[in-house]
């Protein structure tokens, strides 16, 4: 018997809601316009993620094939590899581990690893494409290189209960973003600007005051680019792509 | 890292925003998320499609042998249990563990989550593994004793985020139990391990090439080559190797009760003993088998090892002693 599908269809769910909340973000951000910067970029790759794995998951909701997917996040990788390296210039190599990059690169390397792996004419379904539903009738896909999958499912595990050991707001990401969206001074702007955890508490009073005044748009923005929603999907990722990892040792 | 945190038992408070750690990330918190991604991996593994097979029932069912009636009796109901509600029950443990493991990560419900670890480690430890097989006449150090879920057990008791009033404890493990209590612990269990090793189902002859064998099944190639290299050493070194094997335990045991430099190489000692057993006695908690439901015994020993570990100076220690002003709080 294999993992029951209902239970891959649940962390299915979770992902269609986190590429929801990161559409959200790049809409926010608007990712076109450069204007959102690193944090745009972040959620474009959430995105991208979050669509790959719920095709994995639910074999019915691939909409492209493993090749794609591999140049994507080969792609993906490379960026955030750069990225990394530009931020941690000059900076001891323990440091690299703890850059705002460092688990997005974690991600865009295992789901090309995932895909990569996938790929030999045994695993691959009809059309090509990706998904865990044909291998339900002889059990799960198995990776090629198991130990690199128990590697990189070590490496999310550990920047799991890294980024929940870390204060919400931290990473610092989408602060440029609610700039420009949010009048000079308002209470929102410093919500934007700011982490809810390190917030201060007259801003956060002020904050509270100013609520029922606030247009629905500008609480959407806020939720969408908490410090709370950021992290809970950058966890909420790691904590799946380790599940599929483990589950197709 | 951890060797740095361990060395400094460094304490940052409200960091910066920007800032890349958060406050309070002294020795003890490291140890302590290290568990809990112990209790994540835990969790990932019990999803696994071997655990929703007829397999997962009959393992728990099988730890109940040899046990004496009153411990086999609810062993033998939960493998029942569990073999007619396999789906739902399995599900709700895996995710009893992943949740157990995020809670811990999480400093606003580290202490309800280590709490909740406790009571889920010691029913697991009976009503899933007979005990550790303590009981039964099967344990061994080589193949998991007294359970690896007992060590998770230990683990969040000497972790827990409290410190003694005006003592400076000498080691992490210390800081909650003081001293005293932590070096009983380590004794006990050290003690234990290397009893273990000296029973007749142990000592004999092809006790240990027999159990090194057994560990081979659905492991990749290299993994089954270097159990195959072990076991050929081994073979009929049975008494021997317990021999050797218990009077290092027993250096192990005494370790912490010495000066803090011979203390630290006892430690050392433990950390490559429990290497040696993860790779070679327990073939990496046969987690490339698929079938695995923990790392095994060997990485929660070393982990221990690490919560036992004196810190470089004792004015460190104590600035991490008066750290973790969330944990305390909440």
């Amino acid at each position: 018997m294999s993992t029951p599908a209902w239970i891959l269809e649940t962390f299915a769910a979770v992902m269609v809601l986190v590429a929801e909340v990161s559409a959200g973000q790049v809409v926010i951000a608007r990712a076109w316009t450069r204007r959102g910067g690193a944090g745009a970029g972040i959620a474009v790759s959430q995105l991208l993620i979050g669509i790959a794995m719920t095709g994995i998951l639910v074999s019915g909701l691939s909409i492209l094939p493993n090749a794609v997917w591999e140049v994507v996040f080969a792609i993906m990788t490379a960026l955030f590899a750069w990225c990394l390296w530009r931020e941690n210039r000059g900076r001891a190599a323990a440091s690299v581990a703890h850059g705002h990059y460092a688990p997005h690169l974690a991600h865009s390397a295992a789901m090309l690893y995932l895909f990569a792996a996938m790929a030999g004419p045994s695993a691959a379904g009809p059309g090509g494409m990706s998904g865990m539903a044909w291998g339900s009738a002889g059990g799960m896909p198995t990776l090629h290189a198991p130990v690199l999958a128990l590697i990189f499912a070590l490496l999310l595990i550990a920047f799991t209960v890294h980024d929940l050991d870390r204060q919400a707001g931290v990473d610092g990401y989408f602060h440029a973003v609610g700039r420009p969206l949010v009048p000079a001074g308002s209470a929102l702007a410093a919500a934007a600007a700011e982490p809810v955890a390190l917030r201060h508490t007259a801003q956060a009073d002020a904050a509270e005051t100013a609520r029922p005044a606030e247009p629905v748009a500008y609480t959407a923005e806020r939720l969408l680019l908490s410090p709370a929603v950021v992290k809970g999907c950058q966890v909420t990722i790691s904590v799946t792509l380790a599940f599929i990892m483990i589950i197709m040792i | 890292m951890i060797g740095l945190a361990l060395g400094r038992d460094r304490v940052r408070r409200w960091a910066p925003i920007g800032a890349t750690t958060s406050p309070g990330t002294d020795a003890r918190r490291v140890l302590q998320l290290i568990l809990a991604a112990t209790w994540l991996l835990d969790g990932l593994l019990q999803y696994q499609s071997s655990m929703y097979s007829t397999m997962f029932g009959e393992m728990i069912g099988d730890s109940a042998t040899g046990n004496p009636g009153v411990i086999a009796s609810p062993i033998s109901w939960n493998a029942a249990l569990v073999e007619h509600h396999l789906v739902l029950l399995n599900t709700v443990f895996a995710t009893i563990q992943l949740l157990l493991g995020l809670g811990i990560a999480y400093r606003p419900t580290v202490r309800v989550a280590l709490a909740a670890s406790i009571a889920w480690s010691l029913g697991v430890w009976w009503f899933g593994e007979g005990l550790g097989g303590v009981l039964s006449g099967g344990a061994s150090p080589v193949n998991g004793a007294p359970g690896a879920v007992i060590l998770y057990a230990l683990l969040a008791v000497l972790l827990w985020p409290a410190d003694r009033p005006g003592v400076t404890a000498p080691f992490v493990a210390a800081r909650a139990v003081g001293a005293p209590v932590a070096r009983l612990l380590w004794l006990l269990l050290w003690g234990s391990l290397a009893y273990f090793a000296l029973t007749p189902a142990n000592r004999a002859p092809q006790a240990l090439h027999d159990m090194i064998v057994s560990m081979t099944g659905g492991e990749p190639g290299w993994v089954t080559a270097l159990e195959n290299h072990a076991a050929a050493v081994l073979d009929h070194q049975g008494l021997t190797a317990s021999i050797v094997l218990a009077a290092t335990l027993i250096v192990i045991a005494a370790g912490v009760f010495l000066p803090p430099p011979l203390a630290r190489s006892a430690l050392i000692l433990a950390l490559v003993m429990a290497a040696f057993i993860w790779v070679f006695g327990q073939a990496f908690g046969q987690i490339l088998t698929g079938g695995a439901t923990d790392p095994n015994s060997a990485p929660l020993l070393a982990l221990l090892a690490l919560a036992y570990w004196p810190p470089a100076t004792a004015a460190s220690h104590a600035e991490g002693s008066a750290s973790q002003p969330d944990e305390k709080s909440a």
